[in-house]
């Protein structure tokens, strides 16, 4: 029975391939609009929230000429290779004002030494963390120990093991993706920092003089306490270490972005609405069009011995099925389009992006199908009640005519 | 078997009355036609015969059954079983086959494949079986007239009631369809048609002619 009646309303589709088409492209278009503007802006929000769970300070030192690397670094996770004494973070760390720093430090180790593509090292120490360690926290809670490392979602590793410049490394933790060059990132505690250059040196990575030496941090960390201005801490950290840093300050950095997200947002928001409405539009004009040129058929079929509730479901179940069909291939380009080019979306709008899983696509295109299948029915429903409401022969009469 | 008692119909617009308290009866078996000059309410006439349009006043009663009391319902149930109609075009969709245009509109109540035979059958009947794959539009008007018929004796009703089926084609073919109809009807059916055709008269066992009010 339910195969007759899939068959009967595909052969009422096949029938009128003209207008099916058209439903087809027009749901399809709807479709890849909605899944298309709600991925990118739940991505955008999901980089947004990443990075605000990682933008844990008030300012943050880096070495002299580096605060465009720096200011990357914070919004897409590209490390920079940028370094001054390893000291700075001890000079400034007493000063008032100041309730707690940490340093890190980034080296860059070859591809071939370990991983498939380039990956980093992040150096930090977990007495002091204030920065990694809450962005972790949900996935090893322990404190780092030598020669244990944490690597990014993206980091293959084998056996729980990770091998860089000829060593294996156990992996404690893999990170969730955030969307940034921290997923192909490997953390170390800083007490292993001058064991891994040995290595790099022994087995000939190239490496800088300065990278040699060891005695390097790329960033300091600092936090202020209540009522102190950033400005005199600034001027009392210059006297203390010297003019060899810039300062960064991640949380105005953040404020910033967060008012792009919000206008990017309202903007694809805005994009999605009025798409709608348009296209629902246009879904109320072919469905007239369609069901309008489709009187005499279904005078016929009343005639032919099928009441007007079962013509009232055929017809409806025929614009179900065809918007259904052109709202999943609407939904699939999209994914197609948006989730392999998400990084570079993310990049060309200088935001942090995290596309969505897989589970959270399917259900995003089950929603979508739902909404567009919904919308489709609502604006063909009153058309549908109209032809099966007139007099058969009339109509009939008039296609004599 | 079908009887209208004082049919009457006015249309609605000019209140011009077409059919004045008309009272009719088809028998079991029976070929039966109704002519008149054009706007004498032939076509008017047969749609209130078949159940598909209402008329002023009067009844239709099909085995006892007035149609025009039924629900919807019932009444589409008596269209598929029992009663029905031809429309004078011919109604076709274009981008299925003929056979597809025969068998979809009954697709749900019978397996497809003992309808198609039948319909196979039918079509052969009528001279025009090798025609069954075709679309639409690549058959003439006679051609196209002898699918509708075998679309509406598919489920074998106990009437079938076409309007002008003979309309605008050649003797031959007039004659081939008068003929499968004049058989359908001594297979224990009835059939009522519309038509100038002189020639119905050596098919129908019962004529009526209406004037034009």
């Amino acid at each position: 029975m339910i195969k007759s009646k899939i068959r009967s309303i595909l052969s009422g589709v096949k029938s009128r391939i003209f207008y099916s088409t058209c439903l087809v492209i027009t749901t399809a278009v709807l479709s890849f609009m909605l899944f298309s503007g709600s991925i990118i802006k739940s991505s955008l929000n999901k980089g947004m929230d990443n990075m605000d769970r990682r933008l844990g300070s008030d300012i943050m030192l880096v070495p002299k000429g580096s605060r465009e690397e720096a200011e990357n670094l914070l919004l897409e996770g590209q490390r920079g290779t940028f370094y001054f004494d390893g000291s700075v973070d001890d000079k400034v760390k007493d000063i008032e004002g100041i309730s707690e720093v940490t340093s890190q430090c980034f080296l860059k180790s070859l591809s071939a030494d370990c991983c498939s593509s380039e990956v980093e090292l992040v150096f930090y120490d977990p007495d002091t963390d204030f920065v990694v360690g809450p962005w972790i926290e949900t996935n090893y809670k322990n404190s780092l120990k030598k020669d244990d490392v944490i690597v990014g979602s993206d980091i293959v590793t084998e056996n729980g093991t990770i091998k860089l410049f000829g060593k294996d490394y156990e992996v404690v933790s893999q990170m969730a993706k955030t969307g940034t060059a921290l997923d192909s990132s490997v953390y170390f505690s800083s007490e292993s920092m001058a064991s891994v250059i040995a290595d790099a040196e022994e087995k000939n990575s190239f490496l800088t003089e300065e990278q040699k030496d060891g005695d390097i941090l790329s960033s300091v960390f600092i936090n202020l306490n209540a009522g102190y201005n950033e400005d005199d801490v600034i001027r009392e950290c210059h006297e203390k270490a010297g003019d060899v840093f810039d300062v960064v300050y991640p949380k105005q950095l953040n404020e910033s972005l967060s008012d792009n997200l919000l206008r990017i947002t309202d903007i694809v928001g805005a994009v999605i609405l009025i798409g709608g409405v348009l296209l629902f539009g246009i879904l109320v004009l072919i469905n007239s069009v369609i069901i309008e040129s489709r009187k005499q058929e279904v005078a016929l079929l009343r005639v032919l011995g099928n009441s007007k509730g079962k013509m009232a479901a055929m017809l409806i179940s025929e614009t179900g099925i065809v918007s259904l069909f052109g709202s999943l291939v609407g939904c699939l380009l999209g994914a197609l389009i948006v989730i392999p080019f998400g990084r570079y979306i993310g990049m060309s709008l200088s935001m942090p992006y995290l596309g969505p899983d897989f589970i959270g696509s399917t259900l995003q295109i089950i929603f979508i199908m739902a909404i567009v299948f919904l919308v489709a029915l609502v604006s063909s429903i009153v058309f549908v009640f109209h032809v099966t409401g007139i007099e058969p022969y009339l109509a009939l009469k008039k296609e004599a005519e | 078997m079908l009887v209208s008692e004082k049919i009457t119909y006015r249309y609605k617009k000019n209140k011009r009355t077409i059919l004045n308290s008309v009272d009719y009866s088809l028998e079991e078996g029976q070929f039966s036609a109704v002519m008149g000059e054009s706007g004498s309410g032939k076509s008017t006439f047969l749609a209130i015969m078949a159940g598909i349009l209402k008329p002023v006043e009067g009844t239709v009663r099909y085995n006892d059954v007035d149609l025009y009391e039924l629900t919807d319902k019932e009444l589409s149930k008596i269209h598929r079983n029992s009663i029905c109609y031809v429309p004078q075009s011919n109604i076709m969709l274009k981008n299925i086959t003929v056979l597809e245009n025969i068998v979809n509109p009954y697709i749900e109540a019978d397996p497809e494949a003992d309808l198609k035979k039948k319909a196979i059958s039918l079509l052969e009947k009528l001279g025009i079986g090798n025609l069954a794959g075709n679309y639409p539009y690549e058959l003439s008007g006679g051609e196209l007239k002898r699918a509708s018929i075998v679309r509406a004796a598919l489920m074998g009703p106990k009437v079938i009631i076409a309007d002008e089926p003979t309309t605008g084609l050649d003797k031959e073919t007039g004659n081939r369809i008068l003929s499968f109809l004049s058989e359908y009807a001594k297979e224990g059916n009835s059939v009522l048609v519309a038509t100038h055709d002189e020639h119905i008269e050596k098919y129908a066992d019962k004529i009526i002619r209406l004037e034009r009010k």
